[in-house]
């Protein structure tokens, strides 16, 4: 193998080694990057995957789309899960001391959304007085409401979507976007019209560049070379006019019924997360719980701080924590850090239920199998534990639905659960409230359904075994 | 030839500074039938505890079958206590379990027995006890009276050299005591080693070779039923016998 002439900087050789460029990316933000049903699948499409196949192309690797959460992204980046991000990011003071940019690769206007009613009411930045307008949270455009707009108070939501809902219920009167997203909208919706934001624009900190990785300065030089490439062949035009067909077959058919497939994946990924986590959730549970339980001061010590550590701790964070953290060492899937993450937190409720169990079982009974001669781990596990498990079967239930509900956080590493395909739902077909209403009454069915079913066996039980 | 079975020396146990055995030193031989009585808190209970290590004796030592039980590891102990049958006053039957469940684990599970054999012995011990129409009730279905009939047959099934009951028929209604006694005085006849905690006199009289009355930790006077019961030379003896044939 050559050896680079810069030889502290070996990000563009080491991508050429692996022979993938992954771009990390959160496609909820047409026409940069959103997701179009192709054959019964997701795909993410739009302007910046555009620019990212020219820039594998150019290197002459495979592009890998690799879908998160906008929070996540910058972490995704530092821990290596990506190698670029390429979501209408812009280059802040801020962003740019944890990671690199490329240089500005698209630069649009800032634009107001309003209701198609009002578009005679409001003619600039400067017609909301004492009105309230929404932005992104954290986001340029909420810069640009706070300095520009003194006279207006400022809504600040994370999703795009949300604001359109916020705008729609007259929680606000408009809606500060980029360009190219307010047209996309607006274009979308009837109800919806754009006007001028007319802000003063001054300096360069407005456009959307790509992110790297701190000091991969060979591959940010790769990345300038291509977006050269594409200013000098004018095909920034070609890519919005792309994604701006492939916004409109994805709202030919806006009804939810045709959507049913995302939804049904959504149910597939929650049931399959939350069915592992409970089942690996127990064994856990029931090992912490011995633990806890035993007369063995460390083991003892173990369970108690690792029981009262990941009650004490988000599930967010936890799930962030093995896909990030954890990833920084072996790259885990999102599906499967989701599943590690979830087992690990049920597993230390299960452990306090399942204790709960063993202790609820009369000494009498211990001492009845322990003058026969079992051992105390024969007692535990034919005597003991039985009684408890049933004893605890109704509160094991309730976890598993609650798992149900709570698995939904594994959305923002970006597996694929309800949630997760509720916004995308609500991106594809620039419907706020419907999406919403499907999933909530998906989840109330799966939830009722179960503990219906539970109650049945539940029941069922005690009666195969004669009640008192 | 009479030989011993049990001989415990010097037993003590305190939980905290409460002394509950005070230095015991008895011989059980093999055969003999022993009927503990005294008064509530006079550490009975305790007492039996410490001969098969349910409770760990603070010192002391009990011999059983020539070892020291108190020197034996965990392992070792479990291997003893099968001997060593119990029953409690609440029964203590595995609820999740059938009759014949309840009888076959230990045979099974302990000593390996196969299914075949440990449902004959099984079904062998619940006819013996009169329940044999009873194996696949679950215990909840079951009377009191019935259900330490059962314990027993369970107690029984390991084939034990000794069986420990602590106030078997005390929470039982009065028409059930008959049915357990009735066991209990079989089991007698048949030669089985006995340590009776009971409350049950007429019990005493009829089936103990000897009488032990325990009171404040230890075993205050002992005595055949006859010397016991007609000519108690101490005092607490005599107070705490009126007091309960009185009732
Ligand atoms: N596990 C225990 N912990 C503390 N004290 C106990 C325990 N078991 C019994 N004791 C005490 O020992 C004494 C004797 O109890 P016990 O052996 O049950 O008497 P008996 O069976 O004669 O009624 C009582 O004072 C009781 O409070
Ligand atoms: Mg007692």
């Amino acid at each position: 193998m050559a050896t680079p002439v810069h030889a502290a900087d070996d990000s563009l050789a080491k991508v050429q080694q692996k022979g993938t460029l992954v771009m990390g990316t959160s496609p909820d933000y047409a026409p940069y990057e959103f997701l179009v049903n192709q054959h019964g699948k997701n795909v993410v499409v739009g302007m910046d995957v555009e620019i990212a196949k020219k820039i594998a192309k150019d290197i002459g690797v495979k592009l890998v789309i690799k879908q998160m959460d906008f929070d996540s992204l910058l972490v995704g980046l530092q821990t290596g899960k990506v190698d670029m991000v390429l979501s209408a990011m812009t280059p802040t003071d801020e962003r740019r001391q944890s990671v690199d940019f490329s240089k500005i690769y698209y630069k649009g206007g800032q634009d107001i959304v309003v209701n198609k009613a009002d578009a005679k009411v409001y003619k600039n930045h400067q017609s909301f007085v004492d009105k309230k307008v929404g932005a992104q949270t954290g986001s340029l455009q909420a810069d640009l409401v706070k300095k520009q707009m003194p006279e207006s108070s400022l809504l600040g939501l994370t999703k795009v979507t949300d604001l359109i809902l916020a705008l729609k219920s007259h929680k606000v009167e408009g809606v500060v976007m980029e360009e190219a997203v307010a047209s996309a909208y607006v274009q979308n919706d009837n109800q919806l019209a754009l006007i001028p934001g007319k802000f003063d624009l001054g300096s360069d900190e407005n456009g959307t560049a790509i992110g790297f990785a701190k000091g991969s300065t060979s591959l940010v030089n790769a990345a300038n070379r291509s977006i050269d490439a594409i200013q000098k062949q004018k095909l920034l035009p070609q890519y919005l006019k792309q994604a701006g067909r492939y916004m409109q077959t994805n709202t030919t058919n806006t009804s939810m019924f045709h959507y049913w497939r995302f939804f049904a994946k959504g149910i597939g990924y929650t049931l399959l997360i939350t069915a592992i986590s409970v089942l690996i959730g127990v064994v856990l549970g029931v090992f912490l719980a011995l633990m806890r339980l035993g007369k063995v001061k460390v083991l003892h010590a173990l369970a108690v701080a690792y029981i009262e550590f990941v009650r004490g701790t988000p599930l967010m964070i936890q799930v962030m924590f093995v896909y990030f953290g954890i990833g920084i060492f072996i790259d885990i899937p999102a599906l499967i850090a989701g599943i590690i993450a979830v087992s690990l937190n049920s597993g230390a409720y299960v452990a306090e239920i399942i204790r709960g169990g063993i202790e609820s079982i009369p000494v009498g009974q211990t001492e009845a199998a322990r003058s026969l001669g079992l051992s105390q781990r024969l007692t535990m596990q034919t005597v003991v534990l039985p009684q408890a498990l049933r004893n605890i079967w109704p509160a094991l239930g309730n976890e598993f639905i609650s798992l149900i509900k709570e698995s939904s956080i594994v959305s923002i590493i970006g597996v694929t659960d309800l949630i997760y395909q509720l916004k995308v739902v609500q991106t594809a077909t620039y419907k706020g409230v419907q999406p919403i209403i499907v999933a909530m009454v998906i989840y109330f069915v799966l939830t009722f359904g179960l503990s219906k079913l539970l109650g049945h066996y539940e029941r069922k039980m005690k009666h195969d075994e004669g009640t008192n | 030839m009479t030989k011993a079975l049990i001989e415990i020396k010097h037993l003590v146990k305190k939980f905290g500074d409460n002394v509950v055995l005070n230095d015991i030193s008895e011989t059980i031989n093999q055969g003999d039938v022993i009927v503990v009585i005294g008064a509530s808190g006079g550490g009975k209970s305790t007492f039996l505890r410490s001969l098969n290590l349910l409770n760990q004796p603070t010192s002391g030592e009990i011999d059983f079958e020539g070892t020291d039980l108190t020197s034996l590891s965990e392992k070792q102990l479990d291997q003893v206590r099968e001997k060593m049958g119990m029953v409690f006053q609440q029964f203590n039957l595995f609820p999740n379990m059938t009759v014949l469940e309840n009888i076959k684990l230990a045979p099974m599970k302990v000593k390996q027995a196969d299914d075949a054999a440990a449902t004959a012995k099984a079904q062998a011990l619940l006819k013996q006890v009169g329940l044999e129409e009873k194996a696949d009730a679950y215990p909840s279905s079951l009377s009191g009276g019935q259900m330490q009939r059962v314990a027993i047959a369970r107690a029984l099934a390991m084939e034990p050299d000794v069986m420990l009951f602590d106030e078997p028929t005390s929470a039982l209604d009065p028409e059930m005591v008959g049915e357990v006694l009735k066991v209990m005085q079989d089991l007698a006849k048949s030669g089985m080693t006995m340590i009776v905690v009971t409350h049950e006199m007429g019990f005493a009289r009829e089936v103990a070779d000897q009488v032990w009355f325990m009171d404040a930790g230890v075993i205050a006077e002992k005595g055949t039923p006859e010397e016991i019961f007609t000519a108690p030379k101490e005092a607490r003896t005599k107070d705490f016998l009126s007091k309960v044939l009185a009732q």
